[in-house]
């Protein structure tokens, strides 16, 4: 039984970490409709552009770790400022299109550094030692995992309710012609959502840097692990994209503490996200918390 | 007047005495998946070649290499490997991913090019068509046997999990270790594939629940080091003892694990860059030159500069022994690399009873001796002497 | 009549012109010219030039095929790799037994059926949330290819066709011997592909996409015709796996992930969605643009000068390839999103009506 609740545990660590990244993925969707393709690669340019703040400019790491979010999230700023704003009502084919370009233009300057090909983790800043409870341990990192979702959890909670930017978003994903004739902003409301996304984006990679190091490889791929995280949440629903990351997270553990033992070489957990992506497409295809679309003829 | 004349002169002269060209050709992952491993490989051949005709290793020739990215996609090794046929008529290839080689023997074979690639799958030389395809250095199988030899010694009876990368690489040397644990009482528990998860914690609980008390990696260095962390942060460190072929280690493996990977062995067949050997001595000799950063901190540069070296050496003595270099006399040098003709270039380390590279027909592996290295203090150091595998041969080929 | 020859223009007066595959007697000729000299190019080419139009074929057989599904249906698939891959394992386990005449199609009925097994959501869900089932099959597929030792778990199966009919087949004449089996199935899918589409079923397709409730208002029935292009994209896919397993003497997993996928997304949106010359064009840019890339990187290697002035670390060469191929994209995307077709149709026009500007 202790088993089941480590699994648990370390089930929610990870799908923190698909929460996270699923945020701001969730967040470019909801506001503008886009499927960033290129997601993974914010999160790799987060992680690395801390590290090279770390390790070569010396700075301390808390400061480091700020401004490598931040400059992500100018990262995404721009992007959506030079790339995606020429597409505005253009079909959404192109616009997946441009973002699955942009995924290889950011690979190709990634390889024009050293961190295309090599492998590099952070000083280590948290405690060695996991923290142990009732025969469960979770290591800092997951914590920290968690810490960082809960918080921009909150914050998004508080920005959506509270802030006149987080109400204009709101009505831009619920109507972008009725929130331009009322006044929003709508071209500033998507730079906004892409800078908020590679806020989180880089707050993800860092996660994943202090939990497994930092490749190049390895990082892109959360951003394909987020799909089925948001699918099952809901591709525009903010609370699905964590309930959706968290279990995930919980699902790829069961399965890898409880299914693979039957499955001779196992790997379960590698399949299993994408088994339940399917299976939710065929029962609920708008996901937990996604909207249905209402269509008039 | 005079000077025109004597300008013709001069470079009729020197058409007269110019070089010959002879070409090599390698297809490998500079960028796209396993570029941590293509990346300083594909460097490590462009600075040998750089070195090789600096110091006119091969006398009258001059080398030309081709060096291409292609980006771990079989299309393009194809192309990059037929375009060279065409054109270069290259006398070795010096191929690198398992899947793409693979697929590329038939063609190899009917082409009769000598192959150096950087994957150790034995199925390369394994019949059929593998008379043109040579291993520079131990296969993964024959690493990971001589793996649970180590652990035989170590312990008797004991309970070993096998942990592989999910594609053709990892799964490679699963049968070969399944029949040597057999022969050395050693008893397989598992048999797992890992390509990296964020959270190991159920792989590692179920080994433990099956009384593994080593873990065997054949796989990259990302997800061992993930699972390095896990096994520390769950106190099963003390527990179970890792270990890996050639691609789990390295400095990369320090880099990703950190303090984790402490006690870690590693199965490889190079020197540690420390080491004084005349190989390393190059190796970093040609990373400091060449400005490579990272890259020539990989032992991946080391295996890249063994493979060209291997090369140049074979095409040096097809030139003596034949007046030509071409695929043909390639491979004749090449399968005449033994007895007092092995290689000793100093990049692996050599056991008594056998030379550090030597080829037959036959003998389609370089070189065959390995150490076991364990991380201690944040570097890989030889715990074993160069030993080979006794078992290997026995079960791989039945005799 | 008119005379036919002196055409400016489509004047289509009926459902049956416009119906017709060929617009002008022009375009008659000029297809049959582009047929012969495809037939004759391979003479003047070496080996390896063929190796490169080969491929290039193949992917257009894979990229008509997603112009049925994402071109003209709208449903966006990131698995048409996948599909690629059922039609190359199929043949790959039945090429011992049977001639690749008949192992091909085979290849294609099997991953037609796994295109309409993957297609079942579109009966529910629309747009974004079906390419997310096409990438749940890519990765669903991929893995288990690696547990299915019948597979060889993803090493290489070896597909080997030495002789046809007492022809010979080696080294020598692989590659000249593959192309024109693949130029002559190419153009049997393009005339499949024309005839399916100008008709009701293509007409349909357009209508489900544009609007699919209107469409299923006006009598046609949205989820058999969403099921029928996915099947029939994956048909075609099948079609293209099968060629190459048998053009690169064998099948191994790797030619079948998801990066393939996206980039045949990538080569229809280059060439023009819904096109026929698109799908043509759009694979033979993104190869030859990689082959220039490689000379240029090359070339940037060997160059002393661009060597001093780069900062040490900065590796220029390595990066080029994927970042000319993002560029392209998003250049493409952002000031010609109807791909280099439109380039052509301006080029033909300019000729039809030539010497008069309009």
């Amino acid at each position: 039984m202790s088993d089941f609740f480590q699994f648990l545990i370390s089930g929610i660590a990870v799908g923190s970490i698909y929460a996270l990244a699923a945020l701001g993925f969730v967040l470019i969707y909801k506001s503008s409709r886009v499927i960033n393709f290129a997601h993974g690669q914010l999160i790799a340019i987060g992680a690395f552009v801390a590290y090279a703040l770390v390790a070569w400019l010396k700075l301390p790491i808390a400061l480091a770790l700020l401004t490598a979010v931040l400059a992500t999230g100018l990262l995404g700023f721009v992007v959506e400022r030079v790339f995606l704003k020429r597409l505005v009502g253009q079909p959404i084919i192109s616009v997946i299109m441009v973002t699955i370009g942009l995924a290889s233009v950011l690979d190709g300057l990634m390889y024009l550094t050293p961190f295309g090909s090599g492998n590099f983790s952070y000083p280590a800043f948290l405690p060695q030692e996991p923290l142990r409870l009732a025969g469960i341990t979770v290591s800092y990192p997951q914590l920290l995992a968690v810490g960082f979702t809960a918080l921009f959890l909150l914050l998004f909670g508080w920005f959506f309710q509270r802030s006149t930017l987080g109400i204009s978003m709101r009505a831009v994903a619920d109507d972008q012609m009725a929130a331009m004739s009322v006044g929003v902003s709508v071209e500033k409301v998507f730079a906004l959502a892409w800078a908020v996304a590679g806020v989180t984006a880089a707050s993800a990679g860092m996660v994943v840097g202090t939990v497994s190091g930092l490749n190049q490889d390895s990082l892109i791929a959360i951003g394909l692990a987020v799909f089925p995280a948001v699918i099952l949440g809901g591709l525009d629903s903010i609370p699905g994209a964590v309930v959706g990351g968290i279990t995930i997270g919980v699902l790829q553990n069961l399965a890898a503490g409880y299914l693979n033992r039957f499955v001779p070489g196992g790997g379960t957990e590698l399949v299993i996200p994408f088994v339940v992506l399917l299976v939710v497409l065929w029962f609920k295809p708008h996901g937990l918390f996604g909207t249905e679309e209402i269509e008039r003829v | 007047m005079k000077r025109s004349m004597l300008l013709i002169g001069l470079t009729l002269l020197g058409l007269a005495q110019a070089q010959k060209t002879v070409s090599l050709v390698h297809s490998g992952a500079i960028t796209g998946p396993t570029s941590d491993v293509g990346g300083p490989y594909a460097a490590a051949i462009e600075d040998y070649c750089k070195y090789a005709n600096e110091q006119k290793l091969i006398p009258g020739y001059t080398l030309n290499c081709i060096v291409r990215d292609d980006q771990y996609q079989n299309p393009n090794a194809q192309r990059i490997l037929e375009e060279a046929l065409d054109r270069a008529k290259p006398a070795v290839y010096l191929g690198y991913a398992t899947g793409a080689m693979l697929a590329l023997k038939s063609l190899i074979q009917e082409v009769k090019l000598p192959a150096i690639p950087a994957s150790a799958h034995i199925g390369l030389i394994d019949p059929p068509d593998n008379t043109y395809i040579f291993l520079p250095t131990s296969s993964y199988s024959e690493q990971v046997v001589a793996l649970l030899e180590h652990i035989a010694r170590e312990k008797k009876g004991a309970k070993v999990a096998l942990v592989v990368h999910p594609s053709a690489f990892g799964r490679a040397p699963v049968e070969d270790a399944r029949k040597a644990a057999a022969q050395l009482g050693l008893s397989i528990v598992d048999v797992q594939e890992n390509g990296g998860s964020l959270d190991n914690t159920a792989l590692l609980r179920n080994l433990e629940q099956k009384g593994a008390e080593y873990i065997v990696h054949q796989n990259v260095a990302g997800p061992v080091a993930n699972i390095l962390k896990d096994a520390k942060r769950l106190g099963l460190d003390k527990k179970i003892k890792q270990l890996g072929a050639i691609y789990t280690g390295g400095n990369d493996l320090i880099r990703l694990a950190g303090d984790a990977a402490e006690g870690y062995l590693w199965a490889s067949s190079y020197y540690t860059l420390e080491e004084d050997t005349p190989g390393m001595r190059l190796h970093r000799e040609l990373a400091a030159k060449n400005n490579r950063g990272t890259l020539g901190q990989s032992h991946n540069y080391t295996a890249g500069l063994l493979a060209a070296a291997i090369a140049v050496e074979a095409m040096k003595r097809a030139a003596q022994r034949f007046g030509r270099i071409d695929n043909v006399t390639f491979y004749d040098a090449l399968v005449g690399m033994n007895g007092p003709n092995a290689f000793n270039p100093g990049f692996v380390v050599k056991t008594a009873n056998s030379p550090e590279i030597d080829f037959t027909k036959s003998e389609q592996t370089g070189g065959e001796g390995l150490r076991v290295l364990e991380v201690k203090g944040g570097k890989f150091v030889p715990i074993t002497q160069p030993f080979t595998s006794a078992l290997f041969r026995k079960v791989h080929y039945g005799k | 009549m008119r005379n036919p020859w002196a055409q400016t223009g489509n004047y289509r007066t009926s459902y049956e012109q416009d119906t017709t595959i060929f617009a002008t007697y022009r375009e008659i000729v000029s297809v049959g010219v582009l047929l012969v000299a495809l037939v004759l190019l391979p003479q003047f080419l070496e080996r390896s030039q063929v190796l490169t139009l080969n491929f290039i074929l193949i992917y257009a057989i894979a990229v008509l095929g997603l112009n049925i599904t994402t071109g003209y249906a709208g449903l966006i698939s990131v698995g048409q790799a996948a599909f690629m891959g059922v039609g190359a394992y199929t043949v790959a386990l039945a090429a011992p037994y049977l001639p690749f005449y008949l192992t091909i199609p085979l290849g294609a009925a099997v991953a037609a059926v796994f295109g309409a097994i993957v297609g079942i959501p579109s009966l529910r869900v629309k747009h974004l949330y079906l390419a997310l089932a096409t990438l749940a099959f890519q990765e669903i597929f991929v893995w288990s290819v690696g547990r299915m030792p019948a597979l060889a778990q993803g090493a290489s199966i070896p597909v080997e066709m030495r002789n046809f009919l007492g022809y010979e087949i080696g080294f020598r004449n692989h590659n000249h011997f593959w192309y024109y089996v693949i130029l002559f199935t190419l153009v049997l899918m393009v005339i499949a592909w024309r005839n399916l589409l100008r008709g009701k079923y293509g007409r349909a397709l357009v209508a489900v996409r544009d609007n699919d409730r209107a469409a299923d208002a006006m009598g046609m029935d949205p989820g058999r015709t969403k099921l029928m292009a996915f099947a029939l994209g994956a048909l075609y896919a099948g079609v293209a796996g099968g060629l190459l397993a048998y053009f690169q003497r064998s099948v191994v997993i790797e030619e079948f992930t998801l990066a393939k996928s996206v980039g045949f997304l990538a080569m229809a949106i280059v060439g023009g969605l819904g096109t026929v010359v698109g799908s043509l064009l759009g694979p033979a840019f993104i190869e030859y643009l990689r082959l220039l890339m490689e000379r240029f990187s090359e070339w940037i290697k060997g160059n002393q000068v661009i060597q001093q002035v780069i900062p040490p670390g900065v590796d220029v060469a390595s990066a080029l390839l994927p970042l000319s191929f993002g560029l392209v994209i998003v250049l493409f995307l952002m000031f010609e999103p109807r791909g280099l077709y439109n380039w052509w149709r301006l080029v033909r026009s300019y000729f039809r009506t030539w010497p008069f500007k309009y």
